[in-house]
């Protein structure tokens, strides 16, 4: 049995990520498994109770965390619909992110907003709190598509809402698309990507639908048979995704994500690149000192958790050194970029670096992968083919899992 | 040192008296599973004080955890009691317990012949069943009294009257004294007792005579050796005599001689009529089988008791580690498996898709069940399982008879003179309503019709004769479904017959795979071909290469599927709150794919192997 040691560096890098969730929605799309809590159409902001309580509990949270000292460099909003908090609520949300760590000044803080969530001065309030980077949901620009999934906004709704943020002046916009929608054709994936480049937004997310057991999807379809596309499709989606957007200035960055040059997800990319976070809000996760810890993933839960977090044990998950490493290449080869084997060797050390490559060699032939040939002190480094090393992706991955497991 | 209570003294005072042959009741419960018979033997051992109330687990005599999980009774156990009846005087009542599986019938007319008497044991708000039927006719075979209870007659849905006739109906047993009890709730417990003392005769005196006992149960002890279980017919035995087995003709010395009280309590002596147990330093319980008589080796009884059967194995199928590094652990649990399992039978096989396994035989489905689950459970195996086969006599063109067990072993179809399979005669009781479904059922299984009658208005027997191969598969479960449960079903083997029957062959990415080879009826072959390839296509994952599945006969192939290459596979979100639960999908993935059996290139999963019991026909 091969035994791996994490090196310091590995267990001391200080989280500079906050992710903060807002689980409210007006309702619940049909595809969505989230932590969320379903608060209808009228109520929102300082208006509604549920939220301001919520409000006040995370700002809690935040003040009873540990502090690792240095000041927050990311901060991600995301739900739920965060755009369902007034400005004054986000406000005293980032002022205590302030008050307890610090942020600093060229920080990405970013927001999740659903169209039909907002007006233009809500989002003047939080371009004036300091958010400078935007997700809209869009998902899809066919009416039909969108009422199949349980979205609650039109296709004009979505217009409206990019024109608004432009004129809140917020230049650093993404979209998030899905593709392998039911009875989403080939043609319809074309139109929304050709629409959204349109749009010229910094930033796309293009998921390919997973239907998650529990959801009403889920209860209706089954994957890869009508009404939802065959696999053959989606990937052929997958593929007309790439192409598309490539050829339009969006470099394709992670196996779901795409920039423009200097726009990729800072606070995203910390996942990816398995380095620490501070989670606060129901259902949240965080990843401090090598832990994985979640959040109670219902209100009333959180709420005591919150309260008594001395005698409340959520679900927790400590890493071991094995777990820490296919955690890193679970996520690392999620990017473009892909894994240095410099950095997983001071990390893991060699004999982990022979085993990978061991274990992922087959895959260079089947074109799914590259290994950069180590040159002089440098051991290389090995990336996904795109798009057909991201597309069979978990094939390497569960192989890595194989080999790790005892 | 912790003092022994009362009921401890109590014990020991009466077992070291010598009890008369004429105070000795032996009896045993027939019944069918979930009508209360576990429920019942703890209720006689907790009023007669054999076991303590606060020591009483329940259900005492089902002891094993796979026992306790399927509520059936696999292993016999014993229990004596001491009971002053109303009369005021003491008796002794030695419980036999029956296994209670269709497998075991065996074992259960071995339980019977220990016996002089037997409580027929019937739900009163069921009505009697087939493997219930099966096991009165063998007691009365016995000259077993016979005690009609009617059980849960507290239940709101019992009705006695009914089930009471229809006793009288069905076995011409005289039901007028029947007893209406509740083990459940302690109702008609003491008549029960008395009646046994009343109505169950005393053994027969035999002390004089030379020594036979009846082994109706033995067990592997891993620190003493087989404990053997057995009922004295004729004259003694004491601990430390030299005793001779008739039937294996081995010969042991008497360690230890004792009474089960249900726990093992030692005595000097055991005579005529009593039940008790040895250990004797024997190897593996294959050397003291049920139905084999034990007889003093100085002075041996002339003949063995009537009943011996050898142990014949009727399913057969290979069992091949998933890791072929298991192979040396494999043969060891089987070893050890066997020392407490005379009637599992097993040889080293090679099959050139599976590697290095064995052939193993078994009494029948359940006892594969059984034995596949506690080679996992027990001794941590990783097991491929293939598709249980009966044994078919094949006459060759020169004459010769091969038995071939091994759908794989078959000779070529040129080469084959003609093809016999065993046949079993079924009985099944069924309410009214389902007999036109299990006709069906019947018929779809190559049944040929024997009989049928109306046990009562409402309750029907059907009586069919059929290929022990048409049972030995998902038959059971399929009565079992769609009676909504409430047909049960008894059967024996009556013969070979022949048919025309030839061997299905299954390709997987143009390979012959062997342990997927079935033999079945020329004219079922096409249905079960076509149906075997769409199950495998359902079960095996998608590779990275479209993988075609066929059947053949021959070099004819009569189906074909294809397996469509994997198009993606791919988390498509994986933000921070999803690492740990998207992490679990791939090792779940990575767990299956090692479970996983390798053929050539494709990775086909354990379930694969049994498909063809799985078939929607």
């Amino acid at each position: 049995m091969l035994s791996i040691e994490v090196s310091a560096p590995g267990r001391s890098a200080i989280a500079t990520a906050a992710y903060i969730h807002i689980p409210f929605c007006r309702r619940r799309c049909f595809y969505c498994d989230f932590p969320i809590a379903v608060v209808g159409d009228r109520l929102r902001g300082e208006a509604s109770g549920t939220i301001r309580q919520y409000v006040a509990t995370i700002c809690q949270e935040i003040r009873q965390s540990v502090n690792f000292g240095k000041p927050l460099a990311t901060i991600f909003f995301g739900g739920g619909t965060p755009s369902l908090l007034a400005p004054t609520q986000l406000n005293q949300i980032l002022e205590t992110l302030n008050q307890t760590f610090g942020i600093a000044p060229t920080a990405e803080i970013s927001i999740e907003i659903d169209p039909a969530t907002f007006d233009l001065a809500q989002v003047q309030g939080y371009k004036a709190a300091g958010v400078n980077r935007v997700s809209l949901g869009v998902q899809a620009f066919q009416p039909k598509l969108l009422a199949q999934a349980g979205r609650s906004h039109t296709v004009e709704d979505i217009k409206v809402a990019f024109h608004t943020l432009r004129q809140a002046e917020f230049e650093n916009i993404s979209l998030d698309l899905i593709s392998g929608l039911p009875y989403q054709t080939l043609a319809d994936w074309q139109a929304s990507l050709e629409q959204a480049i349109a749009l010229n937004p910094t930033h796309l997310s293009c998921y390919d639908l997973t239907v998650e057991a529990g959801t009403p999807f889920s209860r209706q379809y089954k994957p890869g048979l009508a009404p939802l596309p065959s696999d053959e499709m989606t990937a052929e989606m997958y593929r007309l995704a790439h192409q598309t957007l490539t050829q339009a200035g969006y470099s394709h960055y992670e196996i779901s994500n795409y920039a423009k040059p200097g726009y990729q997800c800072q606070h995203n990319r910390v996942y990816w690149e398995n380095r620490p976070f501070y989670g606060f809000g129901m259902g949240a996760t965080s990843y401090l000192q090598a832990e994985r810890l979640a959040r109670p993933r219902k209100t009333h839960e959180y709420y005591e958790w919150v309260q008594q977090q001395a005698n409340f044990s959520p679900s927790h998950t400590p890493s071991d050194p094995t777990e820490i490493l296919l955690d890193t290449l679970m996520l690392g080869l999620r990017l473009a970029e892909g894994v240095d084997l410099d950095a997983l060797s001071d990390r893991f050390g060699q004999a982990v670096i022979q085993r990978v490559l061991a274990c992922l060699a087959p895959y260079e032939k089947q074109g799914w992968l590259m290994i950069e040939r180590p040159v002089s002190h440098h051991l290389g480094r090995i990336w996904l083919t795109q798009p057909e090393g991201f597309l069979f992706s978990n094939v390497l991955l569960v192989k890595l899992f194989e080999s790790f497991a005892d | 040192m912790p003092v022994p209570c009362e009921s401890f003294y109590r014990l020991v005072a009466a077992f070291m008296t010598n009890v008369s042959v004429s105070r000795i009741r032996n009896f045993s419960i027939i019944a069918h599973i979930d009508h209360g018979k576990s429920t019942l033997a703890d209720r006689l051992l907790q009023t007669t004080g054999t076991v303590d109330a606060r020591e009483m687990k329940e259900q005492f005599l089902d002891n094993m955890d796979l026992e306790r999980e399927r509520g059936i009774t696999i292993k016999r156990q014993a229990a004596r009691m001491n009971y002053t009846a109303q009369d005021g005087e003491q008796y002794v009542l030695n419980l036999i317990d029956t296994p209670g599986h269709v497998d075991f019938s065996y074992e259960v007319s071995r339980s019977l012949a220990a016996c002089e008497g037997a409580l027929l044991v019937v739900d009163a708000s069921q009505g009697v069943e087939a493997q219930t039927l099966a096991n009165v006719y063998l007691a009365l075979e016995h000259d077993l009294e016979i005690i009609p209870v009617l059980n849960k007659i507290d239940l709101p849905g019992a009705e006695p009257d009914r089930v009471k006739q229809e006793i009288e109906d069905i076995i011409g047993l005289d039901c007028s004294g029947a007893i209406m009890a509740s083990a459940k709730e302690g109702l008609g417990i003491s008549e029960i007792l008395e009646s046994i003392v009343h109505l169950v005769p005393p053994p027969r005196d035999t002390v004089d005579q030379r020594l036979r006992a009846l082994i109706f149960d033995s067990y592997y002890d891993p620190y003493r050796g087989v404990i053997v279980y057995f009922r004295v017919m004729d004259g003694k035995l004491r601990k430390g005599d030299r005793i001779r087995l008739m039937a294996s003709g081995c010969e042991y010395e008497i360690d230890e001689v004792g009474v089960l009280s249900p726990r093992q309590m030692a005595v000097d002596e055991l005579h005529a009529g009593e039940v008790g147990y040895i250990s004797a330093a024997i190897k593996a319980v294959e050397d003291a089988r049920v139905g084999d008589t034990i007889t003093l080796a100085g002075a041996q009884a002339t003949e063995p008791l009537p009943g011996y059967v050898e142990a014949k194995p009727m399913v057969f199928c290979g069992m091949f580690p998933t890791d072929s590094d298991q192979f040396e652990d494999l043969r060891e649990a089987l070893e050890k498996l066997k020392l407490s399992d005379a009637a599992l039978n097993y040889e080293p096989e090679t099959s050139s898709a599976m590697g290095f396994g064995f052939r193993c035989g078994f009494l029948g489905l359940l006892h594969m069940e059984i034995v596949q689950e506690r080679l996992e459970r027990e001794y941590n195996l990783d097991l491929i399982t293939t598709a249980p086969s009966v044994v078919y006599r094949v006459t060759t063109n020169k004459g010769e008879v091969l038995l071939v067990d091994n759908p794989s072993k078959l000779p070529d179809a040129q080469l084959r003179e003609k093809m016999e399979e065993p046949y079993v005669k079924v009985e099944i009781i069924t309410p009214k309503e389902f007999v036109g479904t299990l006709t069906e059922l019947c018929q779809n299984r190559r049944g040929v019709f024997m009989d049928m009658k109306y046990l009562t208005p409402e309750r029907t027997t059907m009586i069919y004769e059929l290929p022990l191969a048409e049972v030995a598969t998902d038959f059971f479960d399929q009565m079992k479904s769609r009676s909504r449960g409430y047909a049960s079903m008894e059967y024996q083997l009556i013969g070979y017959r022949e048919n025309p029957l030839v061997k299905l062959d299954i390709m997987i990415n143009g390979d012959p795979v062997d342990p997927l080879a079935t033999i079945v009826h020329r004219d079922k072959a096409y249905g079960v071909g076509r149906a075997l390839v769409e199950k495998l296509k359902e079960l095996i994952p998608r590779h990275q290469f479209k993988i075609p599945v066929q059947a053949a006969i021959g070099s004819k192939v009569i189906a074909s599927e294809h397996i469509p290459a994997l198009r993606k596979d791919v988390l498509a979100k994986c933000y921070g709150g999803d690492i740990s639960r998207k992490k679990k999908l791939l090792q779940k993935q990575a767990k299956g794919k090692k479970r996983m059996k390798a053929i050539g290139t494709v990775d086909v999963p354990q379930e694969a192997f049994m498909a063809v019991l799985r078939l929607e026909q």
